[in-house]
Formats: structure tokens, sequence, C-alpha cells
């Protein structure tokens, strides 16, 4: 294992969290649901045995009426209204006293009369699956017949098979968290120390010794740094003395050969070695772009878990007012979390350049996590519109700040390797939040998981004030351009068709599906298909799962064929048929429609997110160099959250003509249009000048 | 106190861990719970069911609700029956309480909200719930249509901790067992795989102790040829280069020094 290198340490430690997690969640996963089933058979008893009083109590009255047990009529009338209240209950049957079956609903009665015969007058039986219960129907003292309560075994293990579900949401959070913490653990304890250790062992190996590493941690490698650091100085220090005194017998020294072969001496110690001229070894540090990984991974799980219940929250405020039906008020809070984002974003870019990143990561904290907290004691929709778009301005403030804080920490050459350490924070963040938000939602409510959310961002910032270096500022990233061109003048870039249809038919319909759809129209359809908030969430979990996975794939392949607008131009016709999948003519059911539209979604996204970034440079790499890459890309980004803007709104105005399944479609269909205009667009991508300076030079 | 590298990853595993057992513990419960007493409430509500078409049969027959006497035993010989039933009561339309299991209670008014569901349109089942008890209730409706009253019957909110308790220790002492176990087992491990770490960080530290006083050289793995361990060595030596050259050149001044 080499010391400098993250990936084998890491993949230990994680095949450790996996063996120390899985195993005692499983192991006592099974034991309790042993342990329940068992404690429920004798409520189902209990239940058992009251319906079959209820029954023999009115077949005792028929035949004290005269009527004879086997020519009773209308049973099977009477039995099926009981089986369909009680869903436990598999069938009911009335049996002579030699086991004959004379009555049953619910099973067959060759199953059943061999068990009654060989049992006797016995209560309790077991029949395959099922608990049969029997009850005497006495008439003047004597036996005529038993009436047969059945429920079946699977009933109860059914009923607690969403344990599982929850269980298992709960576990994979578990491990991404651990996941993220060993790979914060690792890289901030031994990875990054002992890379500034291997720059200065670089350098004092070649003879260099006017840097030593940073870093106080008490662990081994904080000795271990601390050790060579004070070596490194030891021998500065002796430098320093023989320096002194060389100086001291130059000017000291009567005798002008020794001066001289003193100076020698000095001279050749100085041409060999190199020492701080400062006074002492300066000491090297370092950010990693992986510094803010957890932070941010903490923070983007606090917002994401409103993520599978924010409309049906609004919801509980929402009544129709005369300017917005239900339904828009529904979608307002996310389109105004959205609004937050697009105004402060831009804004957020030169407020970073004035407090640096630390202190724009915590400043914007506070509305978001203040945001979040009083989201849970917003009483109407007003209130709840405001804390989102206060949330929103805090969310923008953190997320640019983290993203700067990766691009000042990582080398040009590096770039997408930074990116990725963004959007797998992101990604996991989302996957993790959506999911455990639907679970707690379910368990302790909407408000207590805002609180939950509150605290979760409270965390990520108190990580930002103890982890990151206040003084550990500046830095430009190396494609800031060259600063010259104004914000007016930025928006020339929209005069290049190619890079204005990439916006208006590729990146905008993306974000109109994901808010429109995903962030608005999923949780309601599912919520009226009766889904649990934790179904909700792992249905909606698909989309980043999918994501994580093809977008790594996508920007590869993107990167060796260098197929980009192909690419986008296939996830936007994907995305967009995808949404046409709740077509009543397709015969799906509502909910499986809505799952397979998500998994359409993801595979777009995944497709066409990266390769999207990266044909940016592409179509406009002159503006990129003129106004830099960061403010071009700043500007794609806001742009098409005017996108995730209009896709709620355009989804709920829907809503009222076409209904919640048609809404879906009617967004398809306007993501399916606009990305077949892309299509068309990108066949000319490649014709003809593009270049704005090709354009002014024509 | 200064915490290794082994103490800070078994300290993460452990924490995780723990939340991890927790909210399992915590959404296992409760999931439990809700099918427990979902199940609770649906035997209840058989019961009281049977009490309703008992009473509505004969108010189909002309009988008025206070005039239905027997009632009185039915319910009674329901609350015998099983013994976690608190009470069943049978009110009218004001609220007047006609049938009680409890006979003190016949004649006085039932709380406010017990007469909410009568006023909703459909005859519906409704389930409501006091500090230390729940209640399942249907509403008495004669052949009319008209509500004539309601049957409610009460139990105990309490009564699954009661019956489970035992269940439920079982379960969490097993959690906490296996939770100490594997904690234990993740400090050990962390010990075990970070282990090496510390070793080689520590052998390193005594190469250059040993080098810078003794001489020789540092000898790096074989394998790790143009790797971390390798520079070191490297590093090493000319850190002893250095400080030697160093002291040599101190003491060749001195000697000049001396000259004079």
């Amino acid at each position: 294992m080499r010391l400098d290198r993250s990936r084998p340490l890491l993949v230990r430690l994680f095949v450790l969290a996996i063996l120390i997690l899985v195993p005692p969640v499983a192991m006592i996963t099974f034991r309790a649901l042993g342990e329940f089933e068992r404690g429920m058979v004798p409520e189902l008893d209990k239940k058992a045995a009251a319906i079959g009083r209820d029954i023999t109590a009115q077949v005792e009255r028929a035949v004290e009426l005269g009527i004879p047990i086997d020519h009773l009529v209308g049973v099977d009338e009477f039995f099926r209204p009981v089986l369909m209240a009680n869903p436990e209950l598999r069938y009911l049957a009335i049996s002579a006293p030699d086991g004959r079956v004379l009555f049953v609903t619910g099973a067959p009665s060759a199953d059943l009369e061999p068990h009654y015969r060989e049992a006797g007058q016995a209560t309790n039986l077991t029949i395959g699956d099922f608990l049969d219960l029997a009850l005497p129907v006495q008439s003047k003292g004597e036996r005529v017949a038993a009436v047969h309560v059945g429920f079946d075994q699977g009933y109860i293990a059914s009923r607690l098979s969403d344990i599982f579900y929850d269980i298992a949401v709960v576990l994979v959070a578990s491990l991404i968290v651990a996941f993220e913490i060993l790979l914060f653990v690792v890289f901030f304890n031994v990875t990054g120390p002992m890379k500034l250790v291997g720059l200065v062992v670089d350098r004092a190996r070649r003879g260099d010794f006017s840097h030593v590493a940073g870093g106080l941690s008490g662990d081994e490698v904080g000795h271990f740094v601390r050790t060579l650091s004070t070596t490194i100085r030891r021998a500065d220090d002796q430098y320093r003395s023989l320096m002194a005194y060389i100086d001291e017998v130059r000017a000291a020294h009567f005798d002008k050969s020794v001066v001289e072969r003193v100076a020698e001496i000095a001279d050749r110690v100085k041409f060999l070695y190199r020492f701080a001229e400062s006074g002492r070894p300066a000491v090297l540090r370092e950010r990693l772009a992986t510094d803010i990984r957890l932070p941010l991974f903490l923070f983007v799980f606090a917002e994401e878990m409103g993520r599978a219940f924010m409309p049906l929250y609004a919801r509980e405020f929402g009544q129709s007012t005369g300017l917005f039906t239900t339904e828009m008020l529904m979608a307002l809070p996310i389109t105004m979390f959205m609004v937050g984002i697009t105004v402060a974003s831009p804004w957020a870019g030169s407020v970073i350049a004035r407090l640096g990143t630390r202190r724009v990561f915590l400043t914007g904290l506070i509305p978001a996590a203040g945001g979040y907290f009083l989201t849970a004691f917003a009483d109407s929709v007003v209130q709840l519109i405001v804390l989102r778009i206060v949330s929103g301005l805090g969310y923008a403030l953190v997320t640019v700040a983290c993203q700067t804080y990766i691009s000042r920490a990582t080398l040009e050459g590096k770039r997408a390797q930074g990116l990725g350490i963004y959007v797998g924070a992101v990604l996991t963040a989302s996957i993790c939040g959506t999911a455990m938000g639907g679970v707690l939602a379910e368990r302790v409510g909407f408000d207590a998981t805002f609180v939950v959310s509150a605290v979760l961002a409270a965390i990520s910032g108190w990580l930002v004030h103890r982890l990151l270096d206040p003084g550990a500022e500046g830095g430009k990233a190396a494609d800031d351009g060259d600063g010259s061109a104004s914000d007016k003048s930025l928006f020339s870039l929209f005069a290049n068709w190619r890079f204005t249809a990439l916006l208006l038919f590729a990146a905008v319909p993306a974000k109109m599906a994901l808010t429109g759809f995903l962030f608005f129209l999923v949780p309601v359809i599912l919520w009226r298909a009766e889904m649990s908030l934790p179904e909700i969430g792992r249905t909606i979990v698909l989309y980043p799962l999918i994501m994580a996975i093809l977008s790594a794939v996508s920007a590869r392949i993107s990167d060796l064929t260098g197929w980009r607008t192909g690419l986008v131009a296939i996830g936007g016709l994907i995305g967009g048929l995808g949404l046409l999948l709740p077509l009543p003519q397709l015969g799906l059911e509502p909910s499986m429609a809505v799952a397979l539209a998500i998994i359409a979604l993801g595979v777009s996204h995944g497709l066409s997110a990266s390769p999207q970034l990266a044909l940016v440079p592409d179509l406009c790499w002159i503006e990129c160099h003129t106004f830099g890459r960061t403010r071009v890309l700043a500007l794609v980004r806001t742009v098409e959250r005017l996108g995730s803007i209009v896709g709620p709104v355009l989804a709920a105005a829907f809503i009222p003509i076409w209904g919640l399944t048609g809404a879906v479609v009617a967004l398809g269909g306007v993501v399916l249009v606009l990305s077949v205009i892309f299509v068309v667009c990108s066949f000319a991508f490649g014709s003809g000048l593009h270049l704005v300076a090709e354009e002014d030079g024509e | 106190m200064s915490w290794s590298l082994a103490r800070k990853v078994s300290a993460a595993l452990v924490a995780i861990l723990l939340c991890t057992g927790l909210l399992t513990a915590v959404f296992g419960y409760y999931k439990f719970e809700d099918v427990l007493s979902s199940l609770v409430r649906s035997r209840y509500s058989f019961v009281v069911f049977t009490i309703k078409k008992n009473i509505e049969d004969r108010l189909n027959l002309g009988l008025a609700l206070r005039q239905l006497r027997q009632i009185q035993e039915t319910i009674e010989l329901e609350k015998v029956r099983d013994d976690q039933i608190l009470g069943i009561e049978i009110y009218d339309a004001r609220g007047e309480v006609l049938f009680n299991t409890d006979r003190g209670g016949i004649g006085v008014s039932v709380p406010a909200k017990w007469l909410e569901p009568l006023a909703q349109p459909s005859s519906q089942p409704f389930s409501l719930m006091d500090d230390d008890m729940q209640l399942v209730g249907l509403p008495l409706v004669n052949n009319l249509g008209k509500v004539e009253g309601a049957v409610v019957l009460r139990f105990p909110s309490a009564f699954i901790d009661r019956e489970l308790g035992p269940l439920l220790s079982r379960v969490a002492v097993e959690l906490l067992a296996a939770l100490g176990l594997f904690s234990v087992i993740a400090l050990v491990a962390s010990y075990v795989v970070l282990g090496s770490v510390g070793r080689r960080l520590r052998a390193m530290e005594r190469t250059l102790a040993t080098v810078l006083a003794e001489g020789g050289d540092a000898e790096p793995d074989p394998t790790d040829e143009g790797g971390f361990e390798s520079r070191y060595a490297e590093f090493v030596a000319k850190t002893r280069e250095a400080v030697e050259h160093i002291a040599e050149s101190t003491q060749e001044v001195e000697r000049l020094d001396r000259l004079a």
C-alpha cells in the first residue's frame, strides 16, 4: 500500500465499513422480524375469534329457527363482504361434525376437507400457509357444525415487508455517509498531509530545505510530518549558525585569505543547498478539493430531504385563491426556490471574490439553514414561498462557494477531476437525502424533517468553520479570463446561434423536465396513487442513481469520441419521449409509467449533462477565452435555471386542463418539441463559420 | 488527547454504526407498531361493527335507540370477553350516553369531538385518540338514513407497549449486544487495517533518526521503485549529506578562524 495514494486505503476502509455495518443490521432485522411476526399471531388469533364468534352466533340463530345447517342459503353472500373487509382472512367455512365442508368462501373445499376430517374437534389447525380457527356451532347442547376462520400466515410478513425497504434505505444511506466520512478522514488526515510531505521531500532531495509541511494533527501522519519538519528545521538551524559564524569571521578577521576562504565555504554551501531566505523554513500549505466535499455533501443532503414531499407539504396550506389554483400553489415553492438560486448565483461570484469561499459558505448557511428551520413552522403558503426564496439564496451562495473552492484547489489539468468531486458529492447526497427524507417524513412528519435539514446544514457549517483555514483564501481559477469584458458584453454570447440553440433547446428543456416533472409532478402523482412517502422517495431516487452511473460513462464517451452534440441530442429526445410514457394509450399503470419516465429522465440527463457543459467551450471557445470559461458557464447555468423556474409553473398550469398524468405528457410534448429543434440545429453545428472571430473577420 | 488514525476511523465507524442501529430500530419499531395498531383497531372495529349491526337491526324494526335495553348486556359481554377493552358506550345524536359498560356513565354527555363524526355526510367508521386511550366508533343509522347516535369502543394506547414489552426488551438487548460486538470489531479491525500505515511511518522516522545519528543509508522497499519510499530514501540521504556538509564546513571555518 503506497502512503501517498488514497485509493488502496479507501478500498480497505470501505470494505471494513461494509463488514461493520451490514451484518449487524441484517442480523438484527431478521431476528426482529421473526419476533414481530410471532408477536402478531396472538392478535390475529383474537381477531379471527371475534369474527368467528359473530358468524357462529348468526349460524346458531338460523339453526335454532329450525333451518338444517346444510340447507342454509346465501352463505357465500354473507361470507364475501366479511372477507373483503378483513384482508388478513383468507377463507371462511362451515363444516359438518364429520369434517365435510358444507360451505366455503375463499379456498377450495378439497384443500380443507381432508384436514377437517383428520382433526376431528380440534380448534386450531395449520393448513399449508393458513392458520385455521374452528368454533363449534351448538344446537340444543349438541355440536351440529363448526365455523372455520382461516387467516394467512404470510399476511403479517407482507405487512412488515415495508420495513425491509426502510431499513435498506437507512443502510444504503449509512454506507454512503460512511464512505463520505472515510473519504474525508483519509484525505484530510493521510493523503493531504502526505501529499504535502511528498512536495517537501521532493524539494529536499534536490537540496532545497526552504519548506516544511504544515499540519498539526496528533495522529501517526501528524507525528511523521513533525519529525520531518524538525529534521529540516535542525538542518536549517545548523545552516544559519554556520552563516552567522561565517559572517562574524568575515567581519572581524584581519587575515584576508581566511575571509576569502570562508566566503568560498559559504558560497559552496549556498550552491549545494537552498535554505529559506526569510530566516526560517516556510510552512507549505495546500488546500484540497476534497476538504469541502463532506460539508457540501451534508448541505445538499439537508436540501434534498424535502424533495420527496415539498409539493405535498405546500398542499397542506394550499387552498386555491382567485389568482392561483391549488396546483399552482403547490408548484410555487419549488419555482421560487429556483428563483432564489437564479438571483443569487451571478451575484455569488463577486461576493466570493470579496469575502472568500469560507466566509461566503458560512454566510450562505444562515439563510439556507434558517429557511429550513422556519419552514417547519410555516403556517401559510406565502410564508413557505418566502422561506423557500430565502433558502434558495443561501443554497446558491453555498454551492457557488463550494464550486469556487474546488475550482481554485484543482490544477488546470485536473479540472474534470474537481468537477467530479462536486458532482459526486451532490449526486450521493441527492440519493441519500431524498430517500431518507421520505422515510423520516413518514415517521416524524414534514415539520420535524425540516428541522433535521436545518441541523444537518448547521453541521456542514460547523465543519467548514473548523476545517477550512480562514487564511488560505485567494487564488483565481486559471480560466477566469482576463476580466476585461463587461457583463453587458457577456450577453453578446447569444449572437452565437449555436450557443443560443444549445441553451434554449437542450439546457432549458432538461431543467424544465427536472423541476416540472421530477420535483413537482412525481410526488403529487405518486401520492395520489396511494404510495407512501418512503416509496415516493425511493422512486425519485431512481433519477440520481441512474444519473450517477451514466454521467461518468457518458463523460468518458464524450471525451473519447468528441461526439458531444449527438449525446446531448439523444439525451433530450429520450427525456421528452420518456415523459410521454403516461399516455393512456400505452396502457401503463400511472405509478409504473411515472417510474419508467423517471428512469428515462435519468438516462436523458446522465447522457447529456456532462457533454452539454463540455460542448460550451467547443461552441464558443473565443468567448470563453475573452470572458473566462467560469463566467460563460455561469451564464449557461443562469439561463438553464429559467427552465427550472418555468417547469413547475407550466406543469401546474397543465393540470386543470389535462389532469396529472396529462400534465406529464404535455410537459413531455414541450420538451420533445424543443429537443427535436435542437436535433435539427445540431446537424448544422459542424458547418459554416461559428466563431465570433471568424464572423467578425468575414 | 492525541487521536491515532485507527482511533479516528473506528470512532467514525462506531458512530455511524450506532446511528444506523438506532435509526433501524426506531423505524422498525414504528412500522411494527403501525401494523399491530391497525390490526388491533380493525379487531375492535369489527366488534363495534357487530354491535352496530345488532342495534340497527332493532332500529329497523321501529324501536327507539334508548329502548334497546338488551344492548347493555351485549356490550357488557363484549367487555368481559376482552380485558383490554376500557369501555363500550352508545350515545344518541345529541351526545347523551344511553348505554355504557360502566353503568355509572349512563346519562352523561360525551365530549364534543365525539359528535363531530356524526355530522359527516357518510356514516364512516371513525377513530379518535386521547392522551392515554384510543377510540374506534361507528355511527348508528336507521333505515331512513338518519343518524341516531354512535357506538364507540375505548382501549388503552399503551396496550401495545404493555403486550409487547418483553418482546421489545429482548430485541433491544440483542440489538445493543450486536452493536457492542461490532463496535469492538470496528475498533480492532481499524487498528489492523491502519496499523501498517503507522508501522511504516514509524519505521521511516526511525530510519531518518538512525541515518542522521549513525550514518548509513535508508533502504526503500524494492517494490516501491519511484514511489514515496524511494523518494524518501533520497531525502534521507540528501538531508544527511547536507547536515554532514554543514558540520564539516563549520569545522573548517573554526579551523580557519583559529589560524589567527
